[in-house]
């Protein structure tokens, strides 16, 4: 009996000092060595953007919610250029950067798959809608009609915001 | 008992009150600053039009009906692969040959959003629908990719999309597994309504000559209307009584 208990004692100390480095190290460094704890997804803010359509919280919780009802508005009833437009999400996180580097779903980074990956949530959105803001960036100012032909549905800040990006 | 998921967001805090408060008094001092879109003018939905093109092919040469294929693989961003039979085509050059005369006729061959459409009949999750403007679309969100409804469409109208896809445009989401077809250009018409032009007629008219004519079947003062009631329309394919929305003047 007494022999169990300090065998068991002696797995519980190893137990404890098998998890002591964990402890210690930084949560950074927990990350790198793919364990502990992941570090919560923070994608930058649009640098142009006063605020979302709805508070952050909102959105966080219910943002699949509202696309989902949007998709179908959308589809079945015209209703384009609104406020919960898959578009405008792309277009408003996701445009392409200053250099023209467009960032994928593919690429961790991207604002939709950081804090998918981080939920483990697999969307198919991407497979068919475009996961980036790259018609627009093509277009120069001077043909404005193709302009306004490739910025059905958004709204005339962003284009106007592109435009001016695009000088 | 599991507590119901919940569906409203969490009461603001007494800081978020504050800022919620110091947001109001920002919009007072300058209004429109905040406003996170003006919103360009959407005509949307008109549940009273049924939207229709009138093609006219003696006004449209070959190169004309190329030009349309052009511009409609541009404006949705589908390209022909390989030639291959599975290959997305929303929208065909169909030539017709007069044998007696040699006569030759071209016309560019798409979904002709027929009021009674066989696709919808045989789709079994609704995925192949009518708009309530009278715009034969495909809602892939609910497409299975079974097919039926190219068997079912005598115009050989919709294509399946066999690969994976990138870099499709925003106004047309496209993707593997699913059916698609001519969307008559849908997102410019919820944009401008009466006055949207899409592209193959785009491509096409010059000035006032209009070989491709967009309007509403249903406004008997509208242009296609008039034209329709002094010229006449062919109906493809009449004796199937499908009253499709595209007529052709000049087969």
């Amino acid at each position: 009996m007494r022999i169990w208990i300090s065998i068991s004692r002696s797995i519980a100390l190893l137990l404890l000092l098998g998890t002591m480095p964990a402890g210690m190290l930084s949560a950074a460094d927990a990350a790198a060595s793919g364990f502990g704890k992941i570090a919560i997804p923070k994608p930058p803010k649009p640098a142009d953007a006063e605020h979302c359509v709805e508070p952050v919280a909102v959105m966080r919780r219910d943002h699949m919610k509202f696309l989902t009802h949007q998709r179908d508005a959308t589809v079945i009833d015209g209703e384009r250029n609104a406020k919960y437009s898959l578009v405008g999400c792309i277009d408003c996180h996701n445009p392409a950067s200053a250099s023209g580097e467009i960032i994928r779903y593919e690429n961790p980074q991207h604002f939709c798959a950081e804090c998918h990956a981080y939920a483990s949530v697999k969307i198919d959105c991407f497979e068919c809608h475009a996961d980036r803001g790259l018609e627009r960036q093509r277009q120069s100012k001077s043909d404005a009609a193709a302009w306004d032909r490739a910025g059905a549905g958004l709204s005339v800040t962003t284009l106007r915001r592109r435009l001016e990006a695009a000088e | 008992m599991k507590s119901e998921p919940q569906l409203h967001p969490p009461q603001p805090s007494r800081r978020d009150f504050l800022k919620g408060a110091a947001a109001v008094a920002t919009t007072l001092v300058a209004p429109g600053i905040l406003l996170y879109k003006t919103g360009q003018a959407a005509t949307g939905l008109n549940r009273q039009a049924r939207w229709g093109l009138l093609i006219d092919t003696n006004a449209l040469s070959e190169a004309d009906v190329d030009a349309c294929v052009t511009a409609c693989q541009r404006e949705h961003g589908w390209r022909v692969q390989d030639g291959s039979e599975t290959d997305a085509q929303w929208v065909r050059k169909v030539t017709l040959e007069d044998r007696a005369s040699g006569h030759r006729s071209f016309l560019p061959m798409m979904c002709q959003h027929c009021e009674s459409p066989p696709c919808v009949d045989v789709c079994p999750t609704g995925a192949s629908f009518k708009r309530a403007d009278g715009i034969v679309l495909v809602n892939k969100h609910t497409c299975i990719g079974c097919r039926y409804c190219m068997m079912a469409c005598p115009y050989k109208a919709r294509s399946f999309i066999h690969e994976n896809l990138k870099d499709q445009l925003a106004v047309a989401p496209r993707g593997k597994g699913t059916v698609e077809s001519c969307t008559l250009c849908v997102h410019r018409i919820d944009r401008d309504g009466a006055n949207a032009v899409p592209a193959c007629a785009e491509a096409v008219n010059r000035g006032d000559s209009k070989a491709i004519l967009f309007g509403d079947l249903n406004d008997p003062q509208s242009e296609i209307s008039r034209r329709l009631r002094q010229l006449g329309g062919t109906r493809i394919r009449a004796d199937l009584g499908l009253n499709p929305g595209v007529r052709y003047q000049g087969l």
